[in-house]
């Protein structure tokens, strides 16, 4: 196999949106600002031009609407793709996502099925403020009947778009903004990683470090910090929250016999705390310690760069908290 | 209701009675609807129906008329008081009064009940539990049909509750900006839920609602099925050619209360025999009297059919099992 | 042109524009110096519209703005300094540096939360309304939003409560869209709606309207207070709708032009140059007040300049005093986030 070429997250997920595209005329874009602007963070550029405003629509301010269309167009053969610019304004569309896109399969007694794709971009970094920094994947997955994917790498992201929109239920797709410019490889062509499949990004038998989207990058700096340290901390990323791949999760903590998991959403009721009850659950025999929780700071995220810092732990921090843990809590 | 909220009709000549075989279809989907709901009704006093159910009596003229217009291939979605329309829309009797009762054999394997009956084989995007809910889903299948060009439309039926949603009001500007052909159908029984509407809405007749974006907006007199279905020819006709969104105000009224059980003490007992001397099925049934297309012992007895079938839906249903544990968790997923 | 207004009226709304503009010269030129990072929303080209509705506000009324409220906030009289503080994420700006540009809020001037959130103002105002109504108290609330607000739902449904129960509620849309660049569009290049004018939504709610020229800053202010008229007397909401041409630096999404508006140039034609000529010379709201003030003998040349080199002298202070102030500490980062 030749050496993959090089893209950018943004990039990655852009050709999975024109090769899937391509390839199923089914497949519309709909959202503010992703036909002629290109998408605020220019993730949609380029897509008009290739398939015209029939196939890549913007919308107006209303995200509720909008969204309730799409997933009416889900209904009746579409497979739209739709973006929500901010994941803070997943709020405006809960109603159609919560009450209608998640359930309509399950009322309908398998009738109907929703194949959409929400994609939203999150995370804490740019200093937008309290309305434009969250991290709410959590909200979705609370809810049966929707799929949450939250990629780590450009190559994740490509192969997961592409399995995203040919999904036959509604997914909901975050992508951390400050993955956007983050590079590496990525195979051309036709790219479709199952979903609710964890990998291990990083083999180490002392500790493992469950860690999503943008903590994935920090976790495996921590684990270079860590090894400096000789503990062999293994990483490993779940990719997808629903379903959550607990077999692989389990498999690495019955080996290490600890963990941490580490998640950019708030910590409270949060994600971190789901994946820590299942392993305690599945593995407590096997474990030395108990199983920590890392996420952002319970505060609305300040705008302040100093103090939004703050939020989420860096890879020094982290190796910090690892190496605790490892070497017996005080 | 007060005079203000209620959509004036039009003034225009009493609508033509269609051919002879199209009027008593009209007339049997009407007694249709209203023997489904008094036995849902009977059903329910004898705790056979679990939950709360909201039933269309006084507002049969509506859906009928409506889907009267439609071709199979067309979509509709309905709302929490929509058996009606899923009748007039084909749903198989049986099968919907089985879902009502959580019956396995329901429509809807019997896990989603009244609130929940989708029929995707007659082109049913489901009734709602969802004041508005309806309205995008609709709106996204008149998407759908725009991009099939097959000329097929969509109908979303929601009540006079939903016109204070701020989901209408964005849905209908997409559907303007979009020419997308799908057909808005506000039942204004005068009540949201237990309020009157004119104690939560604001400004003039509910039509300037879809005028402001342009949309062809028509207050309809809802107990009169040949009015409902003249003015749905006209929105569909222009949906099917691509002339976009059609609003229709159909004033109608609802005989009970928001659910089946609701005491309505906040209605007036002279408001309500105004309204019953208006029925639409005693309306078309006049008329076919008067144009000698059907006596009043044929007309009786396809009242007597109609009841017939719903009964014997509700045995069926009676005598059919409920879901099993297993089928708890059969289909989150696709 | 409308009537125009009294020497001290015009003044003090003149005042108000010249802190609004040079406030955002100031701020787009820390944000090029790496003052601050962040997205960021200028009022340059609005600034007729907001310090004339702010000149005809009582002290007591209550406003909720949006993402682009800089002009808002200074040309109510908030500190200039605070206001800078905050969008450079220091501990004395109004929300303690944790808000940033699109929060910023001084409820001692009659602000309530600012929303980011495109229509969340109008539910916040309507609220405002509903309490100053309850409360039976002799004061308004008011909403600055721009076209774009009127794709959300939410502001129809607040339409519709105002509309019912008679808020003292002046909704003030700021339609930016309009203008040569816009119009090829068909009229409204920012929104996507199928109305031809913004007015007859609120209209279809039974709320009285009213068009003015976002420039005019008699226009606006007349409306205004005739507006403030209609809710205190108890006859419920009323909105405007205030046409402004786009400034090209904010063209299409990010500000990018620095600039430092030089007053002369509305004596001075012919010292208009450069690509934006054009929007400087037609539809800039600023010089317009210029020659409006020396046409009817307000004001002289002189004494613009004077007024000139005193709102740029606040502007100058308000920044050092937003550089020289310090971070928030570390400590600080979870304390409020409940009452």
């Amino acid at each position: 196999m030749p050496e993959p070429p090089i893209l950018d997250y943004r990039a990655a997920v852009l050709a999975a949106l024109a090769g899937e595209m391509r390839r199923d005329p089914a497949v519309i874009l709909l959202g503010e600002d992703v036909g002629a602007a290109g998408g605020v963070f220019l993730q949609t550029a380029g897509l008009l031009g290739e398939f015209g405003a029939e196939r890549v629509i913007d919308t107006p301010i209303s995200e509720s609407g909008a969204f309730g269309i799409a997933v009416g167009a889900a209904m009746t053969g579409q497979r739209p793709v739709f973006e929500v610019m901010f994941g803070d304004f997943m709020t405006l569309v809960m109603d159609q996502l919560v009450n209608q896109a998640a359930k309509v399969h399950y009322m309908s007694a398998g009738q109907f099925s929703v194949p959409l794709v929400l994609r939203t971009a999150v995370g804490i970094g740019a200093s937008l403020g309290p309305q434009h920094s969250q991290s709410l994947h959590a909200w979705a997955a609370h809810i049966p009947g929707l799929k949450v994917v939250m990629p780590s790498t450009p190559w994740d992201a490509k192969g997961l778009m592409a399995a995203a929109i040919r999904d036959d239920n509604p997914v909901v797709f975050f992508e951390d903004r400050m993955l956007y410019t983050r590079k590496g490889p990525v195979p051309e062509g036709e790219l479709v990683i199952p979903i609710g499949l964890a990998e291990v990004k990083r083999p180490g038998t002392d500790v493992t470090i469950i860690a999503l989207s943008r903590m994935v990058q920090v976790a495996l700096d921590a684990a270079e910090a860590l090894a400096a340290e000789g503990i062999a901390a293994e990483v490993v990323d779940p990719r997808s929250l629903l379903p959550l791949d607990l077999p692989t999760l389990v498999a690495s903590v019955k080996k290490t016999s600890r963990a941490v998991v580490v998640d950019g959403g708030y910590r409270q009721y949060g994600v971190t705390g789901e994946i820590a009850a299942a392993l305690t659950e599945e593995a407590f025999d096997w474990l030395d310690a108990p199983v920590l929780r890392v996420g952002a700071a319970d505060v609305p995220i300040p705008f302040n760069r100093s103090l939004e810092a703050l939020v989420l732990p860096d890879a020094r921090q982290l190796a910090g908290i690892v190496a605790k843990l490892v070497r017996g809590l005080p | 209701m007060n005079e203000k909220q209620t959509a004036k009709p039009a003034i225009v000549a009493e609508p033509l009675l269609p051919a002879a075989e199209e009027a008593v279809a009209l007339l049997k989907s009407m007694q249709l609807i209203r023997a489904f709901e008094e036995q849902v009704r009977r059903l329910f006093a004898g705790g056979l129906v679990p939950g709360l159910v909201h039933l269309c009596a006084g507002q049969e003229a509506v859906a009928t008329g409506v889907c009267a217009v439609l071709r199979r291939s067309d979509w509709i979605a309905s709302n929490h008081r929509g058996h009606g329309h899923c009748l007039a829309k084909g749903m198989p009797v049986d099968r919907m009064m089985a879902e009502i009762m959580g019956r396995r054999s329901g429509i809807g394997m019997g896990r989603s009940g009244s609130l929940h009956l989708f029929d995707a084989a007659n082109g049913n995007l489901g009734t709602n539990g969802i004041v508005g809910g309806g309205i995008p889903l609709a709106t996204g299948a008149a998407l759908s049909a725009k991009r099939a060009g097959r000329g097929d439309v969509a109908v979303c039926f929601f009540g006079d509750g939903a016109l204070n949603q701020g989901l209408l009001f964005e849905v209908m500007n997409m559907a303007a900006v979009w020419r997308l052909p799908v057909l808005f159908v506000c039942e204004n029984n005068g009540y949201g839920e237990f309020t009157a509407i004119d104690d939560v809405t604001a400004g003039g007749p509910p039509t300037g609602r879809g005028a402001v974006f342009d949309i062809p907006s028509e207050a309809v007199d809802g107990m009169d099925v040949l009015a409902v279905r003249e003015a749905t020819l006209r929105a569909v006709a222009r949906g099917r050619r691509g002339d976009g969104p059609s609003f229709l105000v159909c004033t109608t009224y609802r005989y009970g209360g928001h659910h089946v059980g609701d005491r309505q003490d906040y209605k007036d007992a002279e408001e309500a025999r105004a309204w019953r001397a208006k029925d639409p099925i005693l309306r078309l049934a006049a008329r076919l009297q008067g144009a000698g297309v059907a006596g009043a012992d044929r007309i009786a007895a396809w009242q007597a059919e109609a009841e017939a079938i719903v009964a014997a839906a509700a045995e069926a249903a009676k005598a059919a099992s409920e879901p099993a544990a297993e089928d708890l968790a059969r289909a989150v997923y696709a | 042109m409308t009537e125009p207004l009294g020497r001290l009226t015009s003044l003090s709304i003149f005042r108000r524009m010249l802190l609004m503009r040079h406030f955002e010269e100031a701020v787009i030129r820390l944000y090029n110096e790496g003052r601050f990072v962040s997205h960021y929303h200028i009022y340059i080209g609005q600034e007729a519209t907001g310090a004339a509705v702010l000149e005809a506000l009582g002290q007591d009324d209550l406003i909720s703005t949006t993402h682009r409220n800089h002009g808002h906030i200074v040309g109510r009289g908030a500190d200039a300094g605070r206001a800078m503080a905050e969008i450079l994420g220091r501990a004395t700006g109004f929300n303690g540096g944790r808000g940033g540009t699109l929060h910023i809020c001084d409820a001692s001037r009659g602000f309530l939360s600012t929303s980011a959130v495109v229509g969340g103002c109008a539910s916040l105002a309507t609220g405002a309304a509903f309490g100053i109504k309850v409360n039976h108290q002799a004061r308004v609330a008011t909403a600055f939003f721009g076209d774009g607000a009127l794709e959300e739902g939410v502001v129809i449904e607040a339409f519709n409560m105002a509309a019912l129960w008679k808020l003292p509620v002046v909704y003030i849309c700021e339609n930016n869209s309009a203008g040569a660049v816009g119009m090829q569009g068909g009229g409204y290049p920012t929104a996507i709606t199928a109305t031809d004018s913004f007015c007859r939504l609120p209209a279809a709610y039974g709320i009285p309207t009213k068009v003015v020229d976002g420039t005019d800053m008699a226009a606006v202010y007349r409306a205004t207070v005739e507006a403030r008229q209609h809710c205190l007397a108890g006859d419920g909401p009323v909105f405007i709708e205030a046409f402004t041409d786009r400034w090209p630096g904010s063209n299409p999404l990010w500000p990018e032009l620095a600039t430092v508006t030089e007053l002369a140039q509305a004596w001075e034609p012919d010292s208009i140059g450069g690509a934006h000529a054009e929007w400087i010379r037609h539809h800039d709201p600023l010089l317009r007040a210029v020659r409006d003030l020396l046409a009817e003998g307000h004001l002289t040349r002189s004494e613009i300049v004077a007024e000139d080199q005193a709102a740029r002298w606040r502007i100058e202070q308000a920044i050092t005093f937003a550089v020289d102030s310090p971070l928030p500490l570390p400590e600080t980062a979870e304390q409020g986030v409940f009452a």
